[in-house]
């Protein structure tokens, strides 16, 4: 049975993390996506401003998380996954800074990974093909630091995951590390075949596959079961807007402008059945905070019907949400 | 590389002579056979429903009658000899994107086989067909009739609509593409089939075009090199769609590319809706913009080719570009030297380069060609030239290498 998960940002506050959790519960998640990245900022990364979050010791940054793994048992909500703070590397950073983002930064968020007894890792591979010419050499970096981290995870029963990214070329968006699932697949198997265990994994950013338009159905296909986690969100194909799915159209006609029929066949296909997580926390500060319950009770809503179609498999049901195909 | 003009936008069909020559004009010696423009979508689309029926001053329309082709074309192929303009590739009649007339399969296929026939006629290499849906056996319909009248199909990757959003359709995967054509030859048993590549669909699709280029490789055997916002369909002159003063496709993934698979085919430039918005009045001054762009195009594919062509060379400057020239192709193409303006710089080594002042420039043998590494270009090449160097000059450019530092040099000029 597929579960239904969201992001903790926006929601669970660490001043009353009980209170953001029993809402979840209530609201109709069984898990989430700890956002771990909330702590240590991309803005404040890209602008070599790093705080103190992960100077903390082990001890203390569990203290901390004491209470948020608390608050979620109490609740029945499980941590499902949960994403580290990127970049993992700043491109003309200082290399005290990207020696910190490595040495402390990574290996501490697979450290409270293991805490919160959660699965999954979502890292963001680095981005220099630009500067280095081409994906593969692009990839050897962020392999480099997955080679680094795979040991850990290893030992900590933790999967790492690589997501699809964009770049931008001015204001326009385009394909960035890990959009090719044909690589992705072969690169899985062969960190997972080199460690004997599953210590990588795939992230599904259905929002940055949109702004790159990709063909999520045969994307979905190729990955197959090295796809963990998901990141459910929609945007106008034009700006990372994290909103929620099926919100926009383009035409008179009003039908969703995202792929969601493919989405849904390519889970349908590869027989997915773990978390549908939603990466929408931005719409939680668009809504009126009086709305909260009724937004988050909404995203809920959509993916139980996410969870029907991809289910309804079985039943070889076409797709309801209509769409150019 | 043969540069090609689309004539969309610029050529009027009914009164080609002011359109023809203002191509000629700007030096483009190559244009275009679209056979859209007397067959367009449009028309194919309203094919046979009632009281839409394409009549333009009392012509049959070609969709009705597909051996009207030569006569819609003859006026304006008329103007292309007197101009000398040659026409090596064309573009057959398709449907529009989301056309639901499958019922015109057949209809198609007449029209492809009557624009075959006609570049047979015309000594026209190549011709795009856009995919049918998914249909391969589509293309090999065509097979026979193409290797009868030396002409090569070229298929195009396409974008798919979802609902006004473009996403990346059929034959918009690279590999896909690629087994594609492969398939279509070991079926026709020759090298019939090809690609053609629409950077402007690439671009709408956010792809990685370096990557697209290498693995089609050599099958790409002509590139539409057109601008556009990378949200919606549009034609513009490359470089002209930017925003915040910075252009929106990625042309350093497009240029790494063709130049790594050492592109040498038909450039196809197409910018139909910049020339259709610009006024007739200043579209000649536009047309020499467009000639120099496409003229840029070919030079940044072909750099290396440049170089590999000059066996001794020299460079000019002992800055960032002279060390992306040194980081990319300092060794396969190895300098004798640099010189630099900069006299503090003499006798230094820079890069692994010995700097040199301008003067030992007078002393080059005479095949050694100087590489320009500087962005003053122009003047620098005067003052080369007013100093009495004899020895041929090219100009060195990294705004797309094939790799970049991270840090650039900073240094006082002196």
């Amino acid at each position: 049975m597929l579960e239904i998960g969201v992001q903790t940002k926006n929601v669970v506050d660490d001043r009353q993390p009980e209170k953001g959790f029993a809402l979840l519960k209530r609201t109709g998640f069984s898990c989430v996506d700890f956002s771990l990245n909330q702590y240590l900022t991309n803005t404040s990364l890209y602008q070599s401003e790093v705080n103190s979050f992960f100077d903390q010791t082990r001890q203390e940054l569990e203290q901390f998380f004491t209470p948020h793994r608390q608050a979620a048992l109490a609740n029945g909500i499980r941590i499902h996954q949960m994403h580290m703070p990127y970049p993992n590397y700043v491109p003309n950073g200082s290399r005290e800074l990207n020696d910190y983002l490595r040495n402390v930064v990574a290996p501490k968020s697979m450290e409270i990974c293991a805490f919160f007894g959660c699965r999954y890792i979502v890292i963001h591979g680095f981005k220099l093909a630009r500067f280095l010419g081409t994906e593969e050499a692009e990839w050897e970096q962020t392999q480099k630091f997955l080679e680094f981290l795979a040991p850990m995870a290893k030992e900590m029963g933790i999967t790492i995951c690589i997501e699809n990214l964009y770049d931008g070329i001015g204001s326009h968006i385009v394909e960035g590390p890990c959009c090719n699932a044909g690589k992705a697949a072969e690169r899985i198997d062969r960190m997972n075949e080199k460690y004997h265990e599953e210590v990588l994994g795939f992230c599904f950013d259905t929002g940055h596959a949109n702004l790159v338009g990709i063909d999520m159905e045969a994307f979905l296909g190729v990955l197959g079961h090295r796809l963990k986690v998901l990141h459910i969100h929609d945007n106008d194909g034009a700006f990372d807007l994290h909103q929620i799915p099926f919100t926009f159209t383009k035409t008179r006609e009003n039908q969703t402008s995202t792929d969601w029929p493919g989405f849904i066949k390519g889970l349908r296909r590869i027989g997915f059945e773990d978390a549908l997580s939603f990466e929408t926390a931005p719409v939680l500060t668009a809504f009126p905070e009086v709305m909260k319950e009724d937004t988050l009770t909404f995203i809920a809503r959509i993916g139980r019907y996410f969870a029907g179609e991809i289910e309804a498999a079985v039943d070889g049901k076409e797709v309801s949400c209509k769409a150019t195909m | 590389m043969n540069i090609i003009c689309t004539p969309l936008g610029i050529v009027d069909m009914d009164r080609p002579g002011q359109g023809i020559s203002d191509i000629a004009g700007a030096g483009f010696e190559n244009i275009l056979l679209d056979m859209t423009m007397c067959c367009s979508p449009g028309e194919l689309e309203n094919f046979g429903k009632e009281g839409k029926r394409e009549k333009r001053k009392g012509r049959p329309a070609v969709s009705e009658h597909p051996t009207e082709l030569y006569n819609r074309w003859e006026p304006v192929l008329e103007k292309c000899r007197k101009e000398k303009l040659k026409v090596p590739i064309a573009y057959a009649p398709h449907l529009g994107r989301n056309s639901k007339r499958g019922d015109l399969k057949e209809l198609l296929v007449n029209l492809v086989e009557e624009s075959i026939r006609f570049c047979g006629k015309l000594g026209c290499q190549y011709m795009v067909v856009r995919p049918f849906y998914s249909d391969r056996e589509y293309y090999l319909r065509f097979a026979g009739l193409a290797r009868e009248n030396h002409v090569m199909i070229l298929l195009e990757n396409q974008c798919r609509d979802v609902n006004g959003h473009l996403v990346r359709g059929v034959c918009a995967d690279e590999r896909v593409a690629a087994a594609w054509v492969d398939r279509l030859n070991e079926e026709a048993g020759e090298e019939r089939f090809g690609f053609c590549m629409d950077i402007g669909a690439c671009s709408l699709c956010g792809q990685d075009m370096r990557e697209f280029a290498l693995v089609l490789g050599d099958r790409i055997k002509a590139v539409i090199l057109r601008d556009c916002d990378g949200h919606r369909e549009g034609a513009m002159l490359p470089f002209t769609c930017t925003a915040g003063g910075r252009f929106q496709t990625d042309w350093l993934g497009c240029i790494r590319g063709l130049r790594e698979i050492g592109f040498d085919g038909q450039l196809i430039l197409n910018f139909s809706d910049t020339a259709g918005a610009f006024s007739p009045i200043l579209r000649p001054g536009l047309m020499r913009l467009a000639k120099s762009v496409a003229d840029y195009f070919r030079w940044q594919i072909g750099i290396e080719n440049l170089l590999k062509k000059n066996r001794s060379i020299v460079l000019f400057g002992a800055g960032n570009m002279c060390r992306n020239y040194m980081k990319c192709y300092g060794e396969k193409y190895p300098p004798l030297f640099t010189c630099d303006n900069n006299r503090t710089l003499w006798g230094t080594e820079f890069c692994g380069l010995e700097v040199r002042p301008p003067e030992s420039l007078k002393e080059l043998p005479e095949e050694c060609v100087i590489f320009i590494c500087n962005i003053y270009y122009r003047e620098i090449e005067k003052q080369l030239r007013d100093m009495g160097v004899g020895n041929r000059i090219e100009f060195f450019n990294d705004e797309y290498m094939p790799s970049f530092y991270f840090d650039r040099l900073e240094r006082e000029n002196t």
